[in-house]
């Protein structure tokens, strides 16, 4: 490559962008909107997850002794949280700790000083290190000698997981959507500049250009309508973000945390290649299509 | 050169454009193809430079098994030999040197190769003062020299012509005629397909003539009718 061949090959490549200026604004145009509703619904869902995560993870089961389990029982089942690997947390609760955050908690509503003997048993208050063991953890420690019951919120949890779950898999199915119709843009214009240059590449074959060669304007065309468009796209969501968060913030304070977790930076390059790489394909398979027949 | 067994082309329409052709061509041979419109002419060209593949037989250009050609490998065939049509194929918004030296940037030519191939061809076909201009700024002829000197320049050993006086009036025609004599002279093996009947009598080449998507003739030294000259050969 010296330096006439690129120049030659650079002149093409803008040669072909501007001919069909409007027709090139309309992909990026598109493109950015695309990218843009990408960016946003990733920012999001970023947000969500990091919510859902955070109510995931607040969930906690409490384990209920008998009123009359014996010091032994407790005991072992204080040792069967601290040996098992899932748990995060185990806070031990006594029954006179329990009445006293129950007094705290029904201060002014009920008059507590009416009770004679404390009617509360004791109890542990178990996290797990992942959401999604708090029914199996459960479920081992309500079959222990002197336990009473296991609580862990068992339809909250179901349906937080069926929730995150859900989430994730809409979000996908988005993003796939949001990524062909980009795709099938980018594809059409490419199409559109081949059809225009036909008659150039007719030439060029004639001569003994070889279709790589013949391919490769046409594949930095693409290139650069997707990642224009990422580019457009990520402006409007900096100046979105810039502009929206901060209000955001003051009307929502318990997403604050949430939006600040967002990481941008790796947002900004999944959306730049996310542009680049349907651009590269699409255009790909556009012109391919057209050098096969 | 060039060489053709038991060829056959028969369009997806049913239409068989070459019915049977037996052809050789030498190194460095100077030869008319002639015929009415719709004989196959240009079909048997476009068979040369693999533009079509013929239904059976098998054909030989410069050592290459062109029937048998696999896609990808069709530019290397193409770089072995200039390609020149009726229509001139030139590229309008590019000069004439562009024009020219477009067929070697294509091809990966450097820099360096292309400034000096491109105004070689352009002093051959005469054209060295209006390399700057526009082909819709020249005459007929001055395009069709363009097109010419853009089909010689990668040296080729074998140069196509399809119906290229087509659109010229005598004079020109005379000209280009020259031109590939010239180009002929060189070394290069020249094939015509035309229905320019001052030309082929004037020239006094070898004819070949088809009718019906058959070899009719081949003459030696031959005339645009047959039955003109009086040293024809007729042939199988």
């Amino acid at each position: 490559m010296d330096w006439g061949k690129i120049k030659f090959f650079l002149g093409e490549v803008l040669r072909n962008f501007t001919r069909n200026a409007s027709m090139q604004i309309t992909a990026v145009g598109t493109v950015a909107v695309t990218v843009a509703l990408l960016g946003a619904f990733l920012y999001v869902r970023a947000s969500v997850a990091h919510l859902g995560s955070d109510m995931l993870s607040q969930i906690t089961a409490s384990v209920y002794m008998n009123t009359d389990a014996s010091a032994a029982q407790v005991e072992a089942v204080r040792t069967a949280l601290a040996k098992d690997a899932r748990i995060d947390k185990a806070q031990f609760v006594s029954k006179a700790e329990g009445l006293k955050e129950l007094r705290a908690r029904m201060k002014g509503q009920i008059d507590l000083s009416i009770l004679t003997e404390n009617p509360l048993p004791d109890m542990f208050r178990v996290r797990t290190r992942q959401p999604q063991e708090v029914p199996a953890v459960a479920h081992a420690l309500a079959k222990m000698k002197g336990v009473h019951e296991v609580d862990y919120q068992r339809d909250i949890v179901a349906r937080l997981l069926q929730i995150a779950e859900l989430g994730r898999k809409a979000g996908i199915a988005v993003i796939a959507v949001f990524i062909v119709v980009a795709g099938i843009i980018i594809f059409n214009t490419i199409r559109l500049t081949v059809f225009a240059r036909r008659r150039e590449i007719s030439i060029m074959q004639l001569v003994g250009a070889t279709n790589m060669y013949i391919r490769m304007p046409f594949i930095c065309e693409g290139l650069l309508d997707g990642l224009l468009g990422a580019a457009v796209a990520l402006g409007i969501l900096a100046l979105a973000h810039a502009s929206l968060a901060p209000k955001l913030a003051a009307a929502l304070p318990w997403l604050q945390m949430n939006i600040v977790q967002v990481d941008l930076s790796s947002m900004v390059l999944e959306l730049l290649s996310v542009g680049g790489a349907v651009g590269l394909i699409a255009s790909w398979i556009s012109v391919g299509r057209y050098l096969r027949t | 050169m060039i060489s053709l067994r038991g060829v056959t082309l028969v369009y997806p329409n049913g239409v068989r454009a070459i019915d049977g052709i037996d052809l050789e061509i030498a190194k460095g041979d100077f030869v008319f193809l002639v015929g009415h419109s719709g004989t196959g002419k240009s079909s048997l060209l476009r068979l040369l430079y693999r533009e079509m593949m013929p239904t059976t037989g098998v054909i030989t250009v410069d050592g290459i098994r062109v029937d048998r050609l696999r896609r990808g490998r069709i530019p290397a065939l193409r770089r072995h030999l200039g390609v020149v049509f009726q229509d001139f194929k030139l590229l309008t918004d590019k000069t004439v040197w562009e024009n020219v030296a477009f067929a070697l940037q294509v091809t990966g030519t450097n820099t360096k190769e292309i400034v000096r191939q491109v105004p070689r061809c352009l002093d051959m076909v005469g054209l060295s003062h209006k390399s700057r201009m526009y082909p819709d700024e020249l005459s007929g002829g001055e395009q069709q020299r363009t097109a010419i000197a853009r089909a010689i320049v990668n040296n080729p050993k074998l140069l196509l012509c399809d119906e290229p006086t087509g659109n010229l009036d005598p004079q020109n025609t005379t000209e280009i005629m020259e031109l590939l004599g010239r180009i002929n002279l060189k070394g290069t093996t020249v094939v015509v397909a035309t229905h320019n009947q001052a030309v082929v009598d004037r020239m006094r080449r070898r004819v070949v003539r088809l009718e019906d998507g058959r070899i009719i003739t081949d003459e030696e030294r031959g005339y645009y009718f047959l039955g003109l000259g009086q040293d024809q050969v007729l042939s199988g």
